[in-house]
């Protein structure tokens, strides 16, 4: 029998959950009926006695100085209305290996199984429509929640292991063929052909295993077959796109650079023995269907990629890059099968702030975007950054005879087809067809594997290290062993429950695990080691020098391929790429008429207005190693433009990361785009400090599904990242491409998600001291703007979005000039002659200007000179420009001699920003815009 | 001799770095050491002379923060950390720490098992990260000799840092001298507003000591304030010397070489 024990605050406690998600009611759902929401937390418990429970609640469960508890009876029977929402079975509550540890430490030992969920009490009148409205945008998310009815049977979860299938592929027909990859294996029937011709030629048909680890190794988001694809732009042949990347990348020939695309991150040289490692990833697909989960696990594989670089590496810090339809977007626009965007935001947030909150890793770098087509699936971008020592830095390789030792948790049906299934469209069943492909993630034992696993490094015990992230062990075990050969014990790989088929074995995503090559005389102490770290560590296959992909299931052989058909055997495909450009009016721009309320707009635009209330959710402090926090200044409000980290604590010596993006320019112009995009990137960097010589570049592609127009504009844009890479030296050592953003509707609507480029860079400072940040010093100080820009170029900004208006002038960047815009930037600020420095993106300088007095709580006189269109002047966008206070005495014209810049005012005392337009002088109070700049994501997440 | 400062670790520890940081710039001779090497005896506490419970999130705070490794430190090395406590060797519980110490009943009381005040999920309903000032009190706790009456800065990251104590506890702590640090508004006053008390603490409680002064817990987080960079406005306030965490760790650090 299960025992339930009930806990809830006591009466006359106040119980945040419940005031927040009434007040959650009231803002989102308009349910204004509801004058009291009480939670109640719920454990479930298998195998042990009512006495035990009883026992388990005194002294685990309840602490009776503010909560009470009841034992297998309910606790609140005066609600008018109850539910109760959990886990649904399967889905892995990681509070349940918690409850079962305390409970063996209490010496209760016959618990068999536990598990936890909540109760909500609603008190007030709830219409039938309004609980359904309750349950379905607030509490459940039918993915992985359920709400619960009746007291479950069992919480324990086994099967028997289903058989393995022999495919009777060499018969089929192409209809067949094309029928096994709709819902399973997401091949076209070229590569299916393939396969097929492969096995005919074997004489034997596949098994399940087989065919499934081709269809992970073969897939999209393995492979990057359009990346790698030969291309045809315009009619002419091109060098493939990925190719393009690297090959200018390694022209650059970067003295930092240690380790560029070989590795799970890309790493660089920092001082005194160390290296830095740096890795973006996206989780879009994941996040548009369960975000909380989505996000968590997004940031887990990152993590788990600079943990898998090199030797090993400690992940220092993290960053969160999201793309959304606004959050006032009516319901009823929010496509069939999709999310709300406050509801993706909200846990989107909060999926991210889990993971790295309870893994220690501070996210202390990101931005939040809005355009109306993400409604349909956000982008959802989550970088990492680690240390580890040089020597540590390059990536393994494993001998023939060395073991392969899973690491950390234990594999599970999750995430089945997550590989395949992030390369389809999404569609509207999506939500239902791969419900399985979502997990919740569990941080703790993330921890603790890379605890564990940073002594094995430390021991010298570890010879390759991989994630088992997208495609699991199929794909860890491919790629690590591709060069060498494999065989795993798939028997032998410890599972959360039984009844696991051995292609789900092979296939499992099942989070926080680790494959490790290691010498045979080492596996004895690296398992020592994770044990000490309650860590499970299981030899599960050893390399075996015969260049094939093997398992077997006990005495049966399951899976064997030839490494070399596995990896090179794939049909290389040809793409057509042909750009044509949105057709776009050109509206003359605006004159801008009532100065205040523009700005108030601009400042409470989507894209403009503060996200700290995001950032206060992330423990963006953690390892001790903030030196430029995300915001500062005088009410810690005003925003930087990068984060600034002293991972080697007690050494000056820093490591700066930084971004950009665009989205919407990206879509009128994917060139002119995505150099806004690198600019911006690196523009960030420079404002606080760093030295343009010692930055590197990660980039993200998240596009829809190439048809021949937009591979045109992916070309353009990788062109736009060859160009950059040439004109300023500056090397990509990561980068990866999520091609599948795009939506089909049950009606046939089709939505094109905006094409996303995000630029990462990361580098390093040899001294923090000499470094800058964005909050106005002091009163009477020069302001100056540095930069090449053309006014007029308008396209994509804000201030036309506000306007109603368009255009398609886009502001366009000369990564060579730009050059000497950062070097000039970079030694002023290097003088000591630059107080503070803001980088000009959104809202333009004006907006810049804004941000910098907020956090100096210092005004400005901003001056538009005679003969400039104030429009323009004070909200043009392009990137590569800067807001520079100076030092008292110090001479712009000897500063910046080289390179475009001017006077844009100074700063004065008092709480006001004065613009002076020829004879018109227009006050705006610093109140009044900091009230519009911190309305809209108070509104979201609260005051 | 450096005093020797034992670093508790479990799973999901996660200030372990910098605390291990600012512990050897204050003059002791720290070792992590995880709970388990303590449960399988293969380390002793009686081997050292200051104990430090880090921040983080033990066990994924499960069921209430650091409640599993409260009862883990309970079950098995109670009488360890008595005896460690009897000799008057100073305890220094941060964040989850503090969590953990208030769980097993050594603070406020030193009554280990007997849980007797509460760090409750915060007012806010979120998780927050921001600097905070604090108003240092006239206590007994050797952590904080020579700083009574001084404002300081530091840093709160934290989701359940509302400490609850009921009013004849609450009480007993005023008279004590037992509330070491308490949150205050710009002009110095303790505060019960937002954000400046970021949690809603009752008397505005960030940190308390034992009767004795030698079992300190707090929410803030004094390792993450111990060089002048730390300081997220250190360049418009021209800081330099030390951050004002340093002299938590200092105070612990000549405390246990006077034992």
């Amino acid at each position: 029998m299960i025992q339930e024990v009930r806990v809830a605050w006591r009466e006359g406690f106040p119980d945040p959950q419940g005031e927040g998600l009434r007040a959650e009611m009231m803002r989102s759902l308009g349910i204004e009926g509801v004058a009291r929401v009480r939670t109640v937390k719920v454990y479930r418990f298998e195998g042990i006695t009512e006495g035990e429970a009883d026992y388990l609640a005194r002294a685990l469960l309840c602490e009776d100085i503010y909560q009470e508890y009841t034992l297998n009876r309910p606790l609140i029977r005066d609600a008018d209305w109850l539910v109760e929402v959990a886990y649904k079975p399967g889905v892995m509550n990681p509070e349940a290996t918690s409850l079962v540890k305390a409970a063996r430490d209490l010496g209760i030992t016959g618990l068999v199984a536990a598990d936890s969920g909540h109760e909500y009490a609603f008190y007030g009148t709830l219409s039938f429509e309004e609980r359904r409205l309750v349950l379905d945008r607030l509490l459940v998310n039918p993915t992985v929640q359920r709400v619960v009815t009746a007291r479950p049977a069992t919480l324990v979860i086994e099967g028997e292991p289903g058989p393995v299938e022999i495919i009777p592929l060499r018969e089929m027909t192409d209809d067949e063929l094309l029928a096994l990859s709709r819902d399973r294996l997401f091949l076209d029937l070229e590569e299916l052909k393939t396969i097929q011709r492969h096995f005919r030629r074997l004489g034997r048909d596949p098994t399940d295993c087989e065919i499934e680890v081709l269809a992970q190794t073969w897939s999209e988001h393995c492979v990057h077959k359009t990346f790698k694809a030969r291309l045809e732009v315009n009619g002419e042949p091109k060098v493939p796109l990925l190719e393009r990347i690297r090959r200018a990348s390694e022209e650059a020939a970067h003295p930092l650079v240690l380790s560029a695309f070989e590795d799970n991150s890309g790493v660089i040289e920092f001082y005194e023995g160390w290296a830095v490692c740096g890795k973006v990833e996206t989780h879009n697909a994941p996040s548009a269907i369960e975000p909380y989960g989505g996000a968590a696990t997004g940031s887990g594989g990152v993590f788990r990629d600079v943990m898998g670089t090199g030797q090993g590496a400690r992940v220092i810090a993290s960053t969160d890059m999201f793309c959304f339809a606004p959050p006032d977007l009516p319901w009823e626009e929010v496509p069939p099968g999709c999310l709300h965007p406050v509801y993706l935001l909200r846990r989107v947030v909060a999926g991210v702030r889990d993971y790295g909150n309870r893994m220690g890793v501070p996210t202390n770098n990101g931005s939040v975007h809005f355009h109306r087509d993400f409604r349909a699936k956000p982008t959802v971008i989550v970088g990492a950054y680690g240390l580890l020592p040089a020597k540590k830095a390059i990536r393994g390789r494993p001998k023939p005879k060395d073991l392969a030792v899973v690491v950390g948790g234990r594999t599970g049906r999750d995430g089945l087809h997550g590989a395949t299934f992030s390369s389809a469209h999404m569609t509207a069943s999506t939500i239902e067809v791969h419900a399985q492909a979502v997990q919740i993630g569990h941080p703790i034992e993330e921890k603790r594997t890379s605890d564990a696993l940073l002594a094995a490094r430390d021991e010298g015990l570890v010879r390759a290290i991989t994630d088992c992230g997208a495609g699991g062990f199929s794909s860890a075990a491919g790629e690590m062993g591709a060069e060498v050969g494999v065989h795993l014990y798939l028997d032998r790989v410890p599972l959360k429950y039984t009844g696991l088929a051995p292609w789900e074995i092979l296939l499992s995503e099942s989070q926080e695990r680790m494959l490790v090559a290691v010498a045979p005389e080492n596996a004895a102490r690296l398992v020592e080691i994770c044990r000490a770290h309650n860590v499970e560590a299981t030899v599960i296959g050893e390399f075996t020098g015969n260049k094939r992909f093997t398992a077997s299931y006990g005495s049966r052989k399951v899976l064997d391929l030839d490494m070399g058909f596995l990896h090179q055997g794939r049909p290389r495909r040809t793409c057509k790429a042909c750009w044509e450009p949105e057709e776009v009016p050109e509206d003359p721009i605006p004159p801008l008429e009532d100065l205040p309320s523009v700005l108030r707009a601009v400042m409470g635009h989507w894209n403009v207005c503060s996200k700290e209330p995001i950032v206060r959710m992330y423990d963006h402090g953690v390892q001790g190693a903030l030196a430029l926090p995300p915001f500062g200044g005088v009410t810690h409000a005003g925003p930087n433009d990068a984060v600034v980290l002293t991972p080697l604590l007690g050494r000056p010596y820093g490591l700066v990361i930084a971004h950009g993006l665009n989205p919407i320019l990206m879509r009128l112009d994917p060139y002119a785009g995505a150099l806004w995009a690198c600019a911006e990137a690196v523009s960030n960097a420079v404002a606080a400090g760093a030295d343009p010589a010692e930055l590197v570049l990660i980039d993200n592609f998240i596009w829809p599904v190439p048809d021949e127009r937009y591979l045109g504009a992916l070309d353009l844009a990788v062109d736009a990242c060859v160009d950059f890479v040439r004109a300023t030296g500056m090397p990509f050592v990561s980068g990866k491409d999520s091609l599948s953003s795009t939506y089909l509707g049950p009606d046939g609507t089709r939505i094109d998600i905006p094409p996303v480029l995000c630029i990462s860079a990361f580098g390093r400072i040899p001294d923090v001291a000499r470094t800058v940040s964005a909050d106005l010093k002091g009163p009477g100080h020069l302001l100056v703007l540095v930069g090449w820009r053309r006014p007029p170029e308008m396209a994509g900004s804000v201030y036309l979005e506000l306007h109603g208006a368009s255009s398609r002038q886009v502001p366009r960047v000369d990564p060579l000039r730009l050059v000497e815009v950062w070097r000039a930037v970079h030694r002023a600020i290097r003088a000591g002659a630059v107080l503070a420095a803001h980088d000009v993106s959104h809202g333009g300088p004006a907006a810049a200007v804004a941000e910098m007095c907020l956090g100096g709580a210092l005004g400005a006189e901003v001056v538009v000179p005679d003969g400039e269109d104030a429009g323009p002047y004070l909200f043009n966008e392009t990137a590569g420009n800067f807001v520079l206070e100076l030092a008292p005495g110090a001479d712009p014209a000897a500063l910046f001699g080289g390179v475009p810049w001017r006077v844009l005012g100074h700063t004065v005392d008092g709480p006001v920003l004065t613009f002076r337009l020829g004879e018109r002088r227009e006050r705006v109070p610093l109140a009044d815009l900091e009230a519009a700049w911190r309305r809209p994501m108070r509104e979201v997440f609260g005051p | 001799m450096k005093p020797r400062a034992c670093l508790l670790r479990a799973e999901g520890t996660n200030c372990d770095v910098e605390t291990f940081y600012a512990l050897e710039l204050a003059g002791a001779d720290p070792r992590m050491v995880h709970v388990n090497e303590l449960r399988a005896r293969s380390q002793r506490l009686r081997d050292y002379q200051l104990l430090v419970i880090p921040g983080g999130f033990t066990y994924g705070d499960d069921v209430a923060a650091g409640k599993i490794l409260a009862v883990e430190l309970i079950s098995f090395l109670r009488e360890e950390i008595s005896e460690f406590v009897a000799a008057g060797k100073p305890v220094l519980g941060i964040c989850n720490g503090f969590q953990v110490l208030v769980r097993t009943g050594l603070l406020p009381f030193r009554e280990a098992g007997r849980v007797r005040a509460a760090l409750i999920p915060n007012r806010s309903g979120r998780f927050e990260c921001r600097w905070v000032r604090l108003r240092v009190e006239e206590t007994p706790c050797v952590f904080t000799r020579g700083l009574a009456g001084r404002v300081i800065e530091m840093p709160v990251a934290h989701a359940e840092g509302r400490f609850y104590a009921p009013p004849p506890v609450m009480e007993e702590l005023e008279t004590r001298r037992q509330v070491v640090f308490r949150y205050v508004d710009g002009a110095g006053a303790p505060t019960a507003e937002y954000p400046a008390n970021p949690n809603g603490s009752e008397a505005a409680v960030a940190g308390i000591c034992d009767a004795a002064g030698t079992i300190l817990g707090l929410m803030p987080h004094p390792e993450r304030y111990v060089r002048p960079v730390q300081h997220p406005n250190w360049r418009r306030l021209g800081i330099s010397g030390e951050g004002h965490g340093l002299a938590v760790f200092r105070n612990a650090v000549a405390y246990a070489a006077g034992l």
